[in-house]
C-alpha cells in the first residue's frame, strides 16, 4: 500500500502532470508530421529535463512516445502518408475510410484502438513484465529468423488478387533490403561507390515516398480546387455505434497480444507488431475481402497492435537493462543521469520512480483519448477541406522537410522522390505497395538473424529446426501460410 | 597533466590575438543519429561549452556508414573555427579500415579528446577460467570452440578484441550484433558463449553473478570490475583499445582558435556535472590535445590496420 501510494504521489504532481500532457499532445503532432520522430524529439528534450524532476522527463518520453504513435495514424488515415513506419498498416484501411468521406470516423477508431493498446501493453509492463522479459533470452538468432519468417508470411494476404504481382513487390522489398554493408561480412552491397549507401536506404525515406507520393500526384490531377465543405466532412455527427465497438473487442484483444509479444523482443518494433495485427485480423474475418477496402477492423487492428508495442518494448530495457529500441535507450539514460544503476535491480533501487514510470506508460495512453479525441481529430480532418490545389504543395514541402531532418542529407530528397514515382508507376500497374514495404524491413532481420544462428551453429542447418521454440515459431509459421488456405477451400466446398 | 599545462601555456599565449572568437554561433557535426552515445555526450556537453564560449552551438546530426557519411560531409567545411566535428574514434580510426573514406587521421585540425571507456570481456560462472591469464589460455586451447559476441563486423570492438587474440595465436568465432545490447541479450540467453562490449550494460549482471568479467580492453584493470585484468598485468599493455570520444576541426584551423577550443574543453569537460555525467556511461574524461592528440589518432590507425589487415577485411 505504501509503494502505491508512493508511486502516486510522485505521478500526480503538478509537474509530471503537465509533462505528460504538454508531451502527448507534442507527440501526436510529432507522430503526424511525416520524418519528424519521436526518437528525434526525445533525445533533443531529454537533455534539458536533467536538471529537473526524474518522472517529468519520464512522464514527457513517456507522452511524447505513445502520442506519437497514435499521431501517425492521423496522415495515414488522412493522405495515406505513414507519420510513423508503424502506421502503413493503417493506411490500408484508413485511407480508403476517408475517400468514402469516413475520415472522421477513421480517426476515432484509430484513437480508441491506440489507447487501449497502449494501455494493455501499460498493464502487461506493470505486471508480467519481469517474466516476459526472462522469457526473451530464450529468443537467439534461429528464433529471430523465424520470427521474421512468421512475420514475412503474412506477405500471403497482402498480395492482392494478383499473386505474382505480389510476389514480384515482395522480391523488390527484399532486394531493397540487401542495400548497404552486409552486417555480417562488412561487405557493401549495391553501394556503387557511393558512401551515403553503405548504411542502406532509410525505411522512413522510401516508406513517405512510395506511400505519399502517389496520393499527391493523384490530387493534383484531379485540379480541385474546392475542397471538401464542412457539412460534407460529416464531423460532428461522427458516432460509433455501440454494436460495431463490441465487434472490435475480439480485434482489439488479439492485437494487444501480438503487439506484446512483438514488444518485448528487442529489436522488433511497432512497424512489425501492426502488420502481425493487420494480418491476424485479416485471416480470421469471415469477410477477409473487406480489407484494404476501408474495412474499420482493419485500422483497430494496426494502431492497436503498434501501440500495444510501445509500453512492452520497456520490459526488457527496465527488466534486464536490455534496451530494445533507441528510445528504451534513452530512458534508461535518463534514469542513469539520476543515479540509478539499470539491470535485474532496477526496480529495486527506487521503486517510486522506476513504477511511476509505469504509471505514466498507462496514463498517456488514456491520455491519447482526450487529446487524439476530442482535439487533434477535429482539427486535423480540417485539412481535408482544402482545396487539392493548396494541399499539394504544402504536403510535398511537409515530406521534404521531414525526410531531410532525418539524416541531414540532401540525397534524401531524391530517394524519396524516387521512390515516390516508383510508386505511381507500381500503382498504375496494379502491383501492391505494402509486401515492398515488409520485404524491406524484415528482409535484413530474416537474413541477418540465419546467418548468425549459422555461424553459431558452425553452418548445421538443423538448428534451425531443433531448437524447442525455433521448432514452435516455425511450425506457427507454416500453420499462418496454410490456415487461409484451408479457410478458402472449407468456404468454397460449403 | 603534461598536456594540460601545455594547453593552458599555449592559451595564455593565443587568447589575445582572438578575443572576438566566438562572435557567432559554432555549429557542430555528429556523425551519428540523435539519441545515441556520442550524441548524448556531446549535447551534454556542447551545453556546458555555450556557457563556457559565450556563443550558442548548432548540433548537426548526420548518419550513415558508420560514422563515415557524416565524416565526409564535415571534410567540406570551412576551418574557421565554426565547424566542428565530435565523434567516437570508430568513424576516424577503424571505419578506413574496412570502408573506402575520402579521409584519413590525418585530414584534420585535432582539437581535444574528452572522454573514454573500456571494452570487456565476460563469461558465464561455469566458463573454466576464473582470471584473464586462465581465459585467454583456455581459448588458446580450444581453437574455434568459442563464439563471442561484438559491436559490428570490423568495428572497433571486434578489432579490440582480436588485438589480444591475434598476439595469443587465439581463434575464436565472431558473431557480429547490432550493438552492445543485442550481445547482452545473446550472452545471457547462452546463445553466443562470450560477451563482448562496453562495461556498463554487463556490469549489473557481474554484481548479481550470472556474468564474470575477465578482461578489459585497457592497459590498466577498471575499479568496477574488480576480476577483470588490465592488458598491462598480462603483458600486452601495447594493445590497448578504447571507445574514446573527440572534438576534431577542418585541416588548416587556426592554432589560436585551436587553443581557444582545447581550452574550452579542458574545462568543461572536467566540470564536475559532465564527470558526474560520464560516470553513469562507464566514462571517464581524458582530455589529450594538440600534437599528442594526432599521434594518439595515427598510433591507433596503424595498430588497427594489421589487425584488420590479419582478418582480411581491409580495404
Amino acid at each position: 500500500m505504501e509503494l502505491i501510494s508512493q508511486i502516486f504521489g510522485g505521478v500526480f504532481a503538478f509537474g509530471p502532470i503537465a509533462a505528460m500532457i504538454g508531451a502527448s499532445i507534442l507527440g501526436v503532432f510529432i507522430g503526424a508530421l511525416p520524418g519528424l520522430n519521436p526518437v528525434m524529439a526525445i533525445a533533443l528534450l531529454l537533455p534539458l529535463t536533467y536538471s529537473m524532476e526524474p518522472l517529468v522527463a519520464l512522464g514527457m518520453v513517456a507522452g511524447i512516445y505513445n502520442g506519437s504513435m497514435y499521431g501517425g495514424a492521423i496522415p495515414a488515415i488522412l493522405l495515406r502518408i505513414p507519420g510513423t513506419p508503424a502506421a502503413i498498416a493503417t493506411t490500408f484501411d484508413g485511407f480508403p475510410m476517408a475517400q468514402r468521406g469516413e475520415a472522421s470516423r477513421a480517426l476515432k477508431i484509430a484513437c480508441w484502438s491506440s489507447a487501449i493498446g497502449g494501455t494493455a501493453s501499460a498493464i502487461a509492463l506493470m505486471t508480467i513484465g519481469p517474466v516476459l522479459a526472462r522469457a526473451t533470452l530464450y529468443f537467439g538468432p534461429a528464433e529471430y529468423f523465424w520470427v521474421a519468417m512468421f512475420g514475412m508470411a503474412s506477405i500471403g494476404v497482402m498480395v492482392g488478387k494478383d499473386a505474382v504481382k505480389g510476389l514480384m513487390a515482395a522480391a523488390f522489398g527484399l532486394l531493397l533490403g540487401t542495400v548497404g554493408l552486409d552486417q555480417l561480412s562488412g561487405t557493401p552491397r549495391f553501394t556503387f561507390g557511393e558512401v551515403w549507401l553503405l548504411s542502406g536506404l532509410d525505411l522512413i525515406v522510401i516508406l513517405v515516398g512510395l506511400y505519399a507520393l502517389p496520393p499527391v500526384i493523384a490530387l493534383a490531377e484531379d485540379r480541385d480546387l474546392k475542397g471538401l465543405s464542412a457539412s460534407a466532412l460529416k464531423l460532428e455527427s461522427v458516432k460509433v455505434p455501440w454494436g460495431e465497438v463490441r465487434s472490435m473487442v475480439p480485434t482489439w484483444l488479439r492485437s494487444s497480444l501480438i503487439g506484446i509479444s512483438v514488444g518485448i523482443l528487442p529489436g522488433a518494433g511497432g512497424n512489425i507488431a501492426a502488420f502481425l495485427s493487420y494480418n491476424a485480423a485479416k485471416s480470421t474475418s469471415d469477410d477477409p475481402e473487406s480489407f484494404g477496402k476501408g474495412n474499420p477492423l482493419g485500422v483497430a487492428a494496426a494502431e492497436c497492435g503498434n501501440n500495444a508495442d510501445n509500453a512492452a518494448s520497456m520490459i526488457p530495457a527496465l527488466t534486464l537493462g536490455i534496451p530494445g529500441n533507441v528510445i528504451a535507450a534513452l530512458v534508461l539514460g535518463a534514469l542513469m543521469i539520476h543515479g540509478l544503476q539499470p539491470g535485474p535491480q532496477l526496480f529495486h533501487q527506487n521503486p517510486g520512480l522506476v513504477g511511476g514510470f509505469m504509471v505514466q506508460m498507462l496514463l498517456t495512453s488514456l491520455l491519447i483519448l482526450a487529446v487524439g479525441g476530442a482535439a487533434a481529430t477535429r482539427i486535423f480532418a480540417q485539412v481535408q477541406r482544402l482545396p487539392g490545389v493548396m494541399l499539394v504543395p504544402m504536403i510535398l514541402v511537409l515530406m521534404a522537410v521531414g525526410v531531410y531532418v532525418i539524416n541531414g542529407r540532401v540525397i534524401d530528397l531524391w530517394v524519396m522522390f524516387a521512390a515516390g514515382i516508383a510508386g505511381y508507376v507500381l500503382e498504375k500497374l496494379d502491383v501492391p505497395l505494402a509486401p515492398i514495404v515488409l520485404g524491406l524491413i524484415l528482409g535484413p532481420m530474416a537474413e541477418q538473424s540465419v546467418r548468425r544462428a549459422l555461424l553459431i551453429s558452425r553452418g548445421d542447418p538443423t538448428e534451425l529446426f531443433t531448437r524447442p521454440l525455433s521448432a514452435v515459431i516455425a511450425l506457427a509459421t507454416i500453420g499462418l501460410i496454410v490456415w487461409p488456405m484451408l479457410r478458402a477451400w472449407k468456404r468454397r466446398r460449403a | 597533466m603534461k598536456y594540460v599545462a601545455l594547453a593552458l601555456a599555449a592559451v595564455a599565449v593565443g587568447t589575445p590575438v582572438l578575443a572576438e572568437y566566438p562572435e557567432r554561433a559554432i555549429e557542430v557535426t555528429i556523425p551519428a543519429p540523435a539519441g545515441g552515445g556520442t550524441d548524448t555526450s556531446a549535447r551534454k556537453l556542447g551545453t556546458l561549452l555555450e556557457e563556457e564560449l559565450g556563443t550558442s552551438i548548432a548540433v548537426l546530426n548526420v548518419a550513415g556508414g558508420g560514422g563515415s557519411v557524416g565524416v565526409t560531409q564535415f571534410m567540406m567545411q570551412k576551418p574557421n573555427g565554426y565547424s566542428l566535428l565530435a565523434t567516437w574514434n570508430s568513424p576516424i580510426t577503424t571505419v578506413p579500415q574496412v570502408q573506402q573514406t575520402a579521409y584519413q587521421p590525418d585530414s584534420f585540425t585535432p582539437i581535444a579528446s574528452t572522454s573514454e571507456t573500456a571494452y570487456t570481456l565476460c563469461v558465464k560462472p561455469e566458463f573454466p577460467a576464473e582470471t584473464g591469464e586462465e581465459f585467454l589460455a583456455e581459448l588458446a586451447a580450444n581453437p574455434g570452440k568459442y563464439t563471442y559476441g561484438n559491436d559490428g563486423i570490423g568495428g572497433t570492438m571486434q578489432l579490440a578484441a582480436e588485438r589480444i587474440f591475434q598476439g595469443e595465436g587465439i581463434e575464436a568465432v565472431a558473431i557480429p550484433f547490432g550493438g552492445a545490447g543485442e550481445t547482452l541479450q545473446n550472452f545471457l540467453g547462452g546463445h553466443v558463449d562470450i560477451y563482448g562490449g562496453s562495461i556498463s550494460p554487463v556490469l549489473p549482471y557481474t554484481e548479481s553473478g550470472e556474468a564474470k568479467c575477465l578482461i578489459v580492453t585497457s592497459a590498466a584493470a577498471v575499479p568496477a570490475l574488480p576480476q577483470a585484468a588490465g592488458l598491462e598485468s598480462l603483458g600486452m599493455g601495447d594493445k590497448e583499445t578504447l571507445l574514446w570520444r573527440m572534438v576534431l576541426a577542418p585541416a588548416g584551423t587556426d592554432q589560436a582558435i585551436v587553443d581557444r577550443l582545447a581550452e574550452a574543453l579542458e574545462k568543461t569537460v572536467n566540470d564536475p556535472s559532465y564527470v558526474e555525467f560520464l560516470a553513469t556511461k562507464g566514462e571517464v574524461p581524458n582530455v589529450v590535445v594538440g600534437d599528442a592528440l594526432a599521434e594518439r589518432l595515427q598510433n591507433e590507425y596503424d595498430a588497427l590496420a594489421i589487425v584488420a589487415e590479419n582478418l582480411g577485411l581491409n580495404q
